[in-house]
Formats: C-alpha cells, sequence, structure tokens
C-alpha cells in the first residue's frame, strides 16, 4: 500500500558529493524507517522512475545534490516554484533528466503531489569517488532533522 | 550548388560531457564531420579493486540508472564465472524475467520520451501532452508496469538488492508474479497503441542504409538477451570469455570514450543487432510489430533500431508470460545459496537495453577483486556512429543546417546512448 509521503533521494553514491541524496535516505531509514505515513527510497539516478514514485501521493520530498550557486554544504527547502532549471540536457540520451521538468510532466498528467518539496544540497566536489567530502559529512545529522521536521511536521 | 554548413552541437556540463556534434562545409565539400564523446574518462573499474566479491554488483548497479539491472546481473554472472559458483534454474529464470522488465522499461522510455518528439517534431516529451495525449498517457502506462514489474524482482526499480552471488536474498511471492502476468496480459493492447501511433510516423524516420557489422548474443533456441555467445552479421562467433578479442577496445583523438571493431572498421550493437542475430526466434508479438514496420533480418538503417525496440518490447512482454507460467506452474521455492567460491578469473556478457555489455573480474583467495574490466554498449557505437555520419552529411547535406542537424541528432538518439548517465544533480536559479 503507497504511504501518503514519499521522501526520495536522487543521487549517485560513486561520485562523491553527488550520493548524498542516497546517503540521507540510509540515514532516514534507520532513524524512522517504518514511519506509517512515509516511504523513504533511494531512487539513485533513474531519472524518469521518479513520476512512478510520486505519482499519486499527497506530498513529494526530493533530497538531490544542487548546484544553487552557494557555499558547499549549504541546504536549502524549496518547491518547484521557486526555482528554474538552468541545466542543459542534450537530448541525445535517455540519461541525463531534469527532475525539474518530470515535475513538470507529472503536474501535466494531474498526478502529481499537491506538495512537493526540494532539499538542494551543495556538493564541494562531483568526481569518481565512494565517499562524501568530509564537508558534507559533517553536516549529515543536520540535513536529516531538517528533512525529519519536513517528513513529521507538515 | 555551393552551400556552407557550421553544425557545432556542443553539450558540456561541470562533470561529464554529452557527445558533440560537428560539421563543416564548405562550397558543398565536407571538410569535417565528427562526432566526439568528450566524457570524463570513468575509473569504475578501479573503484571494484579491494572489494568482496558480493559487494560488486551494490557498486556496479550505480554505474547506470537506466541499465542498472544489467549491470548487477552481468556482474553477478562473471563474479559467479569467476567464483564457480553455479545458480539454480529457479534463479536463472527469475533473473531473466528481471532482466526482460529492464528491456520494456528502457525501450518504451526511449521510443516514447526520446524518439516519438522527434517524429512528432515536438522539442520533447512535455509539450507532446497537449498534442498526443493518448500516446503520452499509453507511453507512461507501459513504463509504469515495467517499472512495477522490477520492483517486484529486483526490490525497487532501479539499482537492484536482490541479487546476490549464488541466488536471490529474496524473491517474490507466487501472488505478486500471478498478478504481475495479468498486468503484463493487460498491458498487450496498450503496447500495440503506442505501435500504431508510432507507424502512423514513421515515415518521418530517415531513409538511410549503410552496410553494417551487427554483433550480439545469440543462441539457437531463444531470441538472447541473458545467455548464448558472441555473434556477428559477418558469419563469425566468439566465447563470451573472449570478449575482448571482439571489442579491440582503442583510443582516438576525438573521443574520450574508447572505440571498438571486430571484423571491420566498426560494428553495431543494440536492438537493431539483435534482431538481426535472432529474428527467428522473436516472439510472435514481437513479428507482428516487426512486420507492421516492414523490418526485416539484414536491415541496416540505424533508425530502424527504434522500431526494433517497440518489437523487442512486445517480444518480452510475451515471453515474461510464459515464464511467469513455468515458474507458477513448477511452484517457486525458497532456496538456501550455499556456495563455495574458489578464487579465480571470470566473465560475463548480457544485452543491456543498448547492446551488448560485458563485464570481467579477478579474485585473490580473500575473495577479495583484484582486477575489473567492462566495456558498455555505446563505447562499442561510437565508431559505427562516426562511419553513419560520415556517409549520412553527403546525403542529407541539401536538407540544409538545420534539416542536417536534426537528422544528426535524430541518429544519435536512434543508437539510444548511454552517455552521462552516471550524475543528474539539480541545476537551478532562484526565481523567487
Amino acid at each position: 500500500m503507497r504511504k501518503p509521503i514519499i521522501v526520495l533521494g536522487l543521487g549517485n553514491p560513486l561520485m562523491a558529493d553527488e550520493g548524498i541524496g542516497t546517503k540521507l535516505i540510509e540515514k532516514l531509514n534507520s532513524a524512522c524507517g517504518s514511519d506509517a505515513r512515509a516511504d523513504f527510497i533511494d531512487a539513485g539516478t533513474g531519472g524518469m522512475t521518479v513520476l512512478t514514485y510520486i505519482a499519486g501521493r499527497e506530498k513529494a520530498i526530493i533530497i538531490d545534490c544542487a548546484l544553487m550557486g552557494t557555499e558547499p554544504g549549504t541546504i536549502k527547502r524549496f518547491t518547484p516554484e521557486d526555482v528554474q532549471t538552468v541545466k542543459k540536457l542534450s537530448h541525445l540520451s535517455l540519461h541525463d533528466s531534469d527532475i525539474i521538468k518530470v515535475i513538470e510532466l507529472s503536474k501535466q498528467l494531474g498526478e502529481c503531489p499537491k506538495e512537493v518539496v526540494f532539499f538542494g544540497i551543495e556538493p564541494q566536489t562531483i568526481e569518481q569517488k565512494m565517499e562524501l567530502t568530509e564537508l558534507i559529512e559533517s553536516k549529515l545529522e543536520e540535513y536529516v532533522s531538517m528533512i525529519l521536521k519536513e517528513v513529521q511536521n507538515p | 550548388m555551393s552551400e556552407n554548413i557550421n553544425i557545432k552541437v556542443k553539450h558540456l556540463t561541470r562533470v561529464e560531457g554529452h557527445g558533440n556534434i560537428v560539421v563543416n562545409i564548405k562550397d558543398g565539400t565536407v571538410e569535417k564531420c565528427q562526432w566526439q564523446v568528450p566524457e570524463a574518462p570513468r575509473f569504475f573499474e578501479a573503484m571494484v579493486r579491494g572489494r568482496d566479491y558480493d559487494d560488486i554488483q551494490t557498486i556496479v548497479s550505480r554505474i547506470c540508472g537506466i541499465c542498472s539491472i544489467s549491470h548487477s546481473l552481468v556482474a553477478t554472472k562473471a563474479v559467479e564465472d569467476a567464483l564457480s559458483i553455479k545458480v539454480s534454474e529457479q534463479t536463472d529464470d527469475l533473473r531473466l524475467l528481471m532482466h526482460f522488465s529492464e528491456q520494456l522499461q528502457s525501450h518504451v522510455l526511449h521510443v516514447g520520451y526520446l524518439v516519438a518528439p522527434d517524429l512528432f517534431s515536438a522539442p520533447s516529451v512535455v509539450p507532446l501532452v497537449a498534442a498526443a495525449p493518448d500516446a503520452v498517457l499509453a507511453i507512461i502506462k507501459a513504463h509504469r508496469v515495467a517499472n512495477e514489474w522490477s520492483e517486484i524482482l529486483a526490490g525497487r526499480i532501479t539499482h537492484p538488492i536482490t541479487i546476490i552471488p549464488g541466488g536471490f536474498s529474496q524473491i517474490p511471492t507466487e501472488a505478486q508474479l500471478r498478478q504481475l502476468q495479468d498486468n503484463l496480459k493487460n498491458l498487450v493492447d496498450t503496447l500495440l497503441a503506442i505501435v500504431d501511433v508510432v507507424l502512423s510516423v514513421a515515415g518521418n524516420l530517415p531513409a538511410f542504409e549503410r552496410d553494417t557489422e551487427y554483433v550480439s548474443l545469440a543462441q539457437k533456441n531463444n531470441y538472447a538477451f541473458y545467455h548464448g555467445d558472441i555473434q556477428s552479421t559477418d558469419g563469425k562467433t566468439m566465447p563470451v570469455k573472449n570478449w575482448e578479442k571482439v571489442a579491440n577496445e582503442y583510443v582516438v583523438e576525438q573521443s574520450t570514450a574508447k572505440w571498438t571493431k571486430w571484423n571491420r572498421q566498426s560494428y553495431a550493437t543494440g536492438a537493431l543487432a539483435r534482431f538481426n542475430n535472432n529474428a527467428e526466434q522473436i516472439s510472435p508479438l514481437g513479428k507482428a510489430v516487426a512486420e507492421k514496420f516492414g523490418l526485416v533480418k539484414g536491415c541496416c538503417n540505424p533508425y530502424m533500431n527504434s522500431v526494433a525496440q517497440l518489437a523487442e518490447a512486445a517480444h518480452v512482454t510475451e515471453k515474461a508470460i510464459e515464464l511467469i507460467d513455468k515458474l507458477l506452474t513448477k511452484g517457486l521455492k525458497t532456496e538456501k545459496v550455499k556456495i563455495n567460491p574458489k578464487p579465480g578469473r571470470g566473465h560475463a556478457a548480457v544485452e543491456a537495453p543498448r547492446g551488448i555489455l560485458f563485464h570481467s573480474y579477478e579474485f585473490d583467495k580473500d575473495l577479495k577483486c583484484t582486477w575489473g574490466n567492462m566495456c558498455i554498449p555505446t563505447n562499442q557505437n561510437h565508431a559505427n556512429m562516426q562511419l553513419d555520419f560520415e556517409k549520412l552529411v553527403p546525403e542529407f547535406m541539401h536538407l540544409g543546417e538545420d534539416g542536417l542537424r536534426q537528422t544528426m541528432e535524430m541518429l544519435i538518439r536512434s543508437y539510444d546512448p548511454c552517455i552521462s548517465c552516471s550524475t543528474h544533480f539539480l541545476n537551478v536559479e532562484f526565481v523567487r
């Protein structure tokens, strides 16, 4: 049975801070994986699968590494309406995707959750490496508590 | 007629390039025509070194978000080959069923989200929702059924968590398989509706042919996705353990991705290659779809790869229904994985949706990985894309700059390439 809230962690744990979304899902699952109202899913770099995961939910919380022009380690809560994407897609491959556009498609299909909240985390580095940078690692608890507040006190 | 054309399609992101198209034509003479892949070298082979044998699939499943099941399966097969681990027939069948789900996921996504907008002259799938709502809804339904199918077998839609060397950590219930089978039976009409929509605009697929060597897995009695030897349409076969003699990877100046060649200057891999090597074994529904488009064995129009994907989408759906019958008739058993791994080197191949995928690993006496080698299908297609461009540009330059660029971009898309797939970060500006 689908729970009303979905928390999706996006990213690649093989690419240093790009994997912050999946790392936080691991932490959130340990902290409150049995929450009756929320599913915590590591969606990796599945791209369009986000459309399936969020369909018909009341609320979607999406955690992703984000280039926001802020200091590395900064976490920002925002909604799709707060931002415009400046990501350049090649449209040559299925393999690059833009979650902002996926949300737009979900809205057009009439199945988007009423509330979509992003937590963007500014990376220090994106490179082929299986560990987060120390800076991001040191802030994990801060990120977890901020996201949990969003989950538990809507 | 003298004509000057300058095309420079460049897509560079901070981390990885997406592939560039560069064409210079002066007074009707092609001076430069290149498919460049400025992709950052990947270090995944180095990442597996020193890791335990049962960590490998978890790591490599992250190489690609679209082909994660294929990477997990081929890695597990290679690990099992290296460590002399045998799996049960049930495990083999369940893995094949999982593998089929990824073919459907990826093929409908590719045809629906990347190829259909071209054929309908729409910039992307988003505006297509208004222009062709029924088609988009059908594609989304098929993608969703495939997503749920993967989730039942792999534990989640991407990056499987149920596959372990020697078997599964968790298998679906019989009730889940019955439900899945019902969903697949109900999907057939939807797939045929998608086929008819694509057929209605198939006239927009460019009429371009180039005699090409096609390479895929092949088996006598199966349309090969998961087992078999390596087969070339030039008549040669090679056991999977010798895949490096097929790929013959080499470095070129215009690309940081390695290129490959076997019996000619280049070869193609993917759905059309599989069809050209296995057409006799495709399921009745797959055959019917191919026939609607006039796709026959020996086709060497690369744009028809998308049509071959549609035929395969029908094939895997039909074959999965049969496979579930087999599994349910025999009854699912909870099998405890008992293995006695021995150190060694192993090799494996599976057909990822976009073509043949090779992995090899070696393990020491502590069962730690000491060496890994992978070759992804898109790298095997780069040299072929370049040779297609060299024939295509003179033939299509009469279309002018925009028309030629569009035709070249469509060609790259038709190969369904996996470029820039390992990162998906957001890049945003705040507007309020």
